[in-house]
């Protein structure tokens, strides 16, 4: 469908909404002059990206919405200790995760066993976390909120909170066009400021788009050694073709994390984790769901020479020999991480709408 | 063009039926609907902890907790039509040891033959669409929320069971039955006949519902405690306590 037909049909709803409580963007004003405007944000997907998977639609992004989602995202009191808010461990500079630990760190000091993952371009996923317990965005908030070593709150406590704060009922209000504080629009507005964070100004972006840019010889090799042995996995513009693999990591027996088959309960989903996005991967240090190798290096040397088998290995790494991992010469994991570091959006990380402060 | 057209006639639909006050009749004013959720066994209510049941793998159980979420309510007319309670709306705690009620508020008064409603939280529906992001607090407080995973118990049953070799020595049970993602869908649905229900303007009319717990053992299948006394995320049993939960309603009139 067209832009002007979305916003054809999202303005037939608005005047469908006779108390406001639906129409995002319906605060007129006419009886109230001290009602705010609040202006729709100008979602636009990337013209080589895919088309979003969240339903844009159904929770459009607007100027109050976005800006509650961000005071959501970087407030303590989401926390049981006031201080773990997202932003705590999912910090802009970094594409929105964290490099001070190799496992995220949650309330009274506690430590989760996965590395948080960076945020960024989540209206183009399916599923969220390295196991996709989230199958939506905005539920996904509910599992730091609640979880013991992240944010260990309940939901209903945190809207206590936001109900007795000074500014969340005037933002709440502002936001969604009537008094109120609820669930709802708690992980409505936390979507909106989220499906915003797009990142697609890399240089690879700037080459896919045919912007005034030109790869180096090395990255060029680079992106032929990326095409021919992790595109597969590592599929299309954002990289990843979003399914969940077993990649031959050891087994860390302080976690025995059994990834995938937490959620399915099937045997063959097991130690297999999600397929992530290399958006941003020079930057998004520590690498691995558990984090556990350090650089780019490193991760490179254990796919051709690090993985231990499994009954769910991917195929994929399964030598004809009998042995396991991928061919790359040294030579070729040079260029592969000059063409992964093509994948830096210093505009994103840099974006201004996003930061804390 | 054509697309233009169907535009034009789809907004034209839209904004005509933003218009509902202006219409010449006005209907009969609704009415209001308790359905009260009964738990029991064997026919006779549940007593929590203080009795012991058997069941057909000659186990004997006493339940200490029980509690599922009924959803997207829908009521079936004589004529076959059907009213949809506002989804959002629609989610239901029934806890053994708390609320067992589902009010059901402006009810279009009708002439009703069927009930119809979810056991548990569509897992394919988009949160916003389906209203579910506020029912989120209370299944927390009640909890029927995972913390690892964004998704809802449905079903939440425990007790201890003992067999008949040692019946002096009691283990506890756990079901956790829910859905995860697309993958392990354990949403049901069923339909209830009822007596025809004659709904009329600003009265509560009630309807009783049996669940019958024994049924979450023996029913469609048949499963055994001291086969497996704790079952959460299990694509093999899970599925079978949902078929299982969802013959389990019957209507008492």
């Amino acid at each position: 469908m067209k832009p002007i037909t979305y916003l054809i049909i999202f303005l037939c709803f608005c005047a469908c909404s006779s108390d406001n409580s639906n129409g995002n963007n319906a605060n007129t004003g006419d009886d109230d002059p001290a009602v705010v405007t609040n202006p729709l944000l100008d979602f636009t997907v990337p013209s080589n990206f895919p088309d979003a998977t969240y339903s844009i639609i159904q929770n459009p992004p607007t100027e109050k919405g976005f800006e509650l989602g961000k005071k959501l995202f970087y407030d303590g009191q989401l926390a049981s200790d006031g201080v773990v808010s997202c932003g705590f461990c999912h910090i802009q500079s970094f594409s929105f995760t964290h490099h001070t630990h190799i496992t995220s760190h949650g309330v009274d000091g506690q430590i989760g066993s996965r590395n948080a993952q960076p945020l960024h371009n989540l209206a183009f996923m399916n599923e969220f976390t390295w196991d996709g317990a989230a199958t939506f965005l905005d539920t996904q908030p509910i599992i730091p909120i609640t979880a013991e070593v992240e944010m260990n709150e309940t939901v209903s406590n945190v809207l206590s909170k936001l109900a007795a704060d000074d500014d969340y009922p005037t933002m709440f209000e502002e936001a969604f066009g009537s008094e109120g504080i609820s669930a709802d629009r708690m992980f409505k507005a936390l979507s909106q400021f989220m499906v915003m964070m797009i990142s697609a100004n890399s240089k690879f972006d700037k080459l896919e788009r045919g912007e005034a840019v030109t790869f180096t010889d090395e990255e060029n090799a680079g992106r032929a050694v990326f095409d021919a042995k992790c595109a597969s996995c590592h599929a299309g513009t954002l990289q990843t073709d979003q399914s969940y693999r077993n990649n031959g990591l050891p087994v860390d027996p302080e976690y025995n994390d059994i990834g995938r088959e937490r959620v399915t309960g099937v045997a063959s989903d097991n130690r297999k984790f999600k397929v992530p996005s290399l958006r941003n991967i020079e930057i998004t240090f520590p690498y691995m769901h558990d984090g556990r190798l350090g650089t780019l290096e490193n991760v490179l040397d254990f796919y051709t020479d690090g993985m231990v088998d499994s009954p769910t290995l991917d195929d994929q790494f399964r030598r004809p020999d009998g042995t396991l991992g991928l061919d790359i010469t040294t030579e070729e994991k040079v260029q592969l991480i000059a063409f992964l570091k093509t994948l830096t959006d210093n505009d994103f990380i840099e974006d201004r709408r996003f930061a804390e402060f | 063009m054509k697309k233009a057209i169907t535009l034009l006639v789809g907004i034209a639909t839209l904004l005509l039926a933003c218009n509902n006050d202006e219409s010449g009749t006005t209907p009969a004013d609704p009415g209001n609907l308790n359905l009260v959720f009964e738990n029991t066994v064997n026919g006779a209510s549940l007593m929590m902890d203080a009795m012991t049941y058997t069941n057909s793998s000659n186990e004997n159980y006493g339940v200490s907790e029980l509690k599922y979420i009924i959803s997207n309510i829908t009521l079936i007319k004589n004529d076959d039509t059907e009213y949809i309670y506002p989804v959002a709306d629609s989610y239901f705690l029934i806890n053994e040891e708390g609320n067992k009620t589902a009010n059901l508020v402006d009810v279009p008064a009708d002439t009703y033959k069927a009930i119809k409603f979810g056991i548990g939280v569509d897992p394919t529906k988009y949160p916003i669409e389906s209203g579910t992001l506020n029912f989120v607090p209370l299944a927390e407080e009640a909890g029927m929320l995972w913390t690892w995973s964004a998704g809802y118990k449905f079903l939440k049953f425990e007790g201890t069971y003992s067999n008949a070799t040692t019946p002096d020595e009691t283990t506890p049970f756990l079901y956790h039955v829910g859905s995860h993602g697309a993958t392990l869908d354990n949403y049901k649905e069923v339909t209830i006949l009822i007596s025809e229900l004659q709904l009329n303007s600003n009265s509560t009319a009630s309807k009783t519902i049996q669940f019958d717990v024994a049924k979450i053992f023996d029913s469609l299948h048949t499963l055994s405690l001291e086969e497996k006394n704790e079952i959460m995320v299990d694509p093999i049993n899970a599925p079978k306590i949902a078929e299982n939960t969802s013959a389990a309603f019957s209507i008492i009139e």
